[in-house]
């Protein structure tokens, strides 16, 4: 391939080009938050902190509860992690190796229902949250990112648990396993990536979540990170520098499990031909 | 799809059929129910309230018929925000295939430190939404901002608006940021269907003398058709469901200038507790997204099935 040999040189250029581009935030986050408050209402503004503060890392959690938000958020997102867990792993078992009539109508809605946006329903599910008592609860959190990540992870286990040859499982059938036990035995290990997946991406969701907190969180000990952030920003005296580090250590933990599932969320969204 | 699904108990004994049907509902009952409860019961919600005179707690009180579609629809303001949520799915869309076409060429050539470099390229992707849209606002501060010293400072834009200040230049801010997050999962999906093009093809091109251009042309983007399709389909549905970029950069302001149909739902409902409005903007919102799905359900359906 003549021209990639001879391209090499305009080709890293061109990416250095668009990695500037693209990671021009970050640059601009890790500027920020280690400069001083003074120095971050300069202008013109500095790249480079002329006096750079490390103890940012530490006060900005004197600073903001960020403890308190980083709680909230996991409970939030581990809550939610764990109740899709419990319904997407049976319904995805159904789908992909029972037969029974509406199974197609019901794995078509599962595809379909994975597109519809919080926005439509959150006004009538302020209603039912607010009927049920539940507003102003991590409850209310989890069910609904359970709910909207539901879809795509019961279609994401269907796909992992049809790729298990039957045999398998009609095998442990006939040695006397139960049903029960075939799910849990052998379909559920092997479908471990799977399913290790599956409860990141609803994990990730979670954690990123904003629509639903803001409408149903109101009290601050309760905030997730991403609410809690969020009532910093605007003031025109937000201290950035303890925004941008806030910012710094709430990307971290999704970035790190973003990366071990990247490759088979792209395939689970792009169908079929994009293989692992 | 559905016939190559082995059955168990059925390849063994046909009158178990209602036994494994029975377990199957019982299996998927907690989900359905979960979803009928928190999805679809809150969308018939929504469809009723679009017919209905409702109180400003969102009670329905009599109803209406299509009167709140009428009156909304009678609107100019209805028109600008439908038109510049086409325009904002459009815009993102396009350039989002086109910056991620850009990237996936690029990280197809084989280098020391590709793999870094794909890592780096997707961070957009992998880092918290309205955490990145809260970045880009401080990117944005036009006093203390550094976007607008950098582009001073080397020269290339004297003058730079107050970014989320003024309307078109906001309009523009906010789509970047759409953009700019939309970028990976583009580059990433070309890139994987690239990379499934057999080598043979470009051998064979190669040998044929056929120059890059053509190469592109011919082979590569033949090649990813399919998923580009698939792509920029989910693509149009995210771009369209933008809620948190627009909201936390700009509320949909200066002015309404930012507003697509998505805020504009959550600020008619939630800030002015205008739920008629809300909820037929809510149910047009539904039918477009519907739609849009339904085609993308059609053709995921097909290439698994092919």
């Amino acid at each position: 391939m003549n021209w990639r040999n001879r391209g090499k040189p305009l080709v890293i250029i061109l990416t250095i080009l668009l990695l500037l581009l693209i990671l021009f935030p970050f640059f601009v986050m890790l500027s920020t938050m280690l400069k001083s408050g003074k120095e971050v209402y300069t202008s013109p503004p500095n790249w480079i902190p002329r006096k750079f503060v490390f103890s940012n890392f530490i006060t900005v959690w004197k600073e903001y509860d960020l403890f308190g938000y980083f709680v909230s958020s996991f409970i939030i997102a581990i809550g939610a992690t764990v109740f899709n867990t419990l319904l997407s792993v049976p319904a995805a078992y159904a789908v992909s190796r029972l037969r029974f009539p509406g199974r197609k109508l019901i794995l078509y809605m599962f595809l379909v229902i994975q597109m519809f946006s919080p926005v439509i329903v959150v006004i009538s599910l302020f209603k039912i949250i607010a009927r049920i008592h539940l507003l102003d609860t991590y409850i209310s959190l989890i069910i609904t990112d359970t709910v909207f990540t539901l879809a795509f992870t019961t279609w994401m286990m269907n796909g992992y648990f049809k790729s298990i040859p039957i045999d398998i499982e009609e095998a442990a059938l006939i040695d006397g396993c139960t049903r029960t036990q075939t799910i849990t035995k052998i379909m559920l290990p092997i479908a471990v990536p799977g399913l290790v997946t599956t409860m990141i991406y609803t994990f990730i969701y979670a954690w990123n979540e904003f629509l639903f907190a803001l409408s149903f969180i109101q009290s601050k000990p309760k905030m997730p990170l991403t609410i809690g952030l969020y009532n910093f920003v605007g003031r025109w005296s937000t201290q950035w520098q303890y925004l941008t580090m806030s910012a710094f250590y709430a990307i971290i933990p999704v970035l790190v499990l973003f990366y071990l599932i990247e490759k088979r969320l792209v395939a689970g969204l792009a169908g079929g031909a994009v293989k692992e | 799809m559905a016939d190559t699904t082995g059955s168990l108990l059925v390849r063994k004994r046909s009158r178990w059929w209602n036994a494994e049907a029975r377990l199957a509902y019982i299996l998927l009952a907690p989900a359905v129910i979960v979803l009928v409860a928190f999805m679809f019961y809150p969308i018939i919600y929504v469809f009723l309230m679009s017919f209905f005179d409702t109180s400003k707690l969102g009670q329905l009180r009599a109803f209406v018929g299509f009167k709140n579609y009428r009156g909304l629809f009678a609107t100019s303001d209805f028109w600008v925000i439908t038109i510049r949520s086409i325009a904002w799915t459009a815009i993102g869309v396009v350039s989002k295939t086109l910056f991620g076409l850009i990237i996936a060429l690029l990280l197809n050539v084989e280098y020391k430190g590709r793999k870094f470099s794909r890592l780096l390229f997707i961070i957009p992707w992998a880092s918290a939404v309205p955490i990145s849209a809260m970045l880009w606002e401080w990117v944005y501060n036009p006093e203390f901002g550094l976007l607008s010293h950098t582009l001073k400072m080397v020269g290339l834009w004297k003058h730079p608006p107050i970014w989320l200040g003024e309307p078109i230049s906001a309009f523009f801010a906010c789509m970047w940021v759409d953009i700019w997050i939309g970028i990976p999962f583009m580059a990433l999906v070309f890139l994987a269907g690239m990379q499934s093009i057999p080598a043979e093809r470009y051998e064979s091109a190669y040998i044929d003398g056929v120059n890059s251009w053509q190469k592109f042309f011919y082979i590569t983007l033949p090649g990813i058709s399919e998923l580009l399709m698939i792509a920029t389909l989910l693509s149009s549905l995210w771009t369209f469901n933008d809620f948190n970029v627009i909201y936390i950069l700009t509320k949909g302001g200066p002015g309404g200038s930012t507003d697509i149909l998505i805020t504009s739902v959550y600020k008619n409902g939630f800030e002015w507790l205008k739920f008629n409005t809300a909820s037929v903007m809510a149910v047009v919102t539904f039918i477009i997204l519907a739609i849009v799905s339904i085609v993308y359900a059609r053709i995921y359906f097909r290439r698994e099935s092919s």
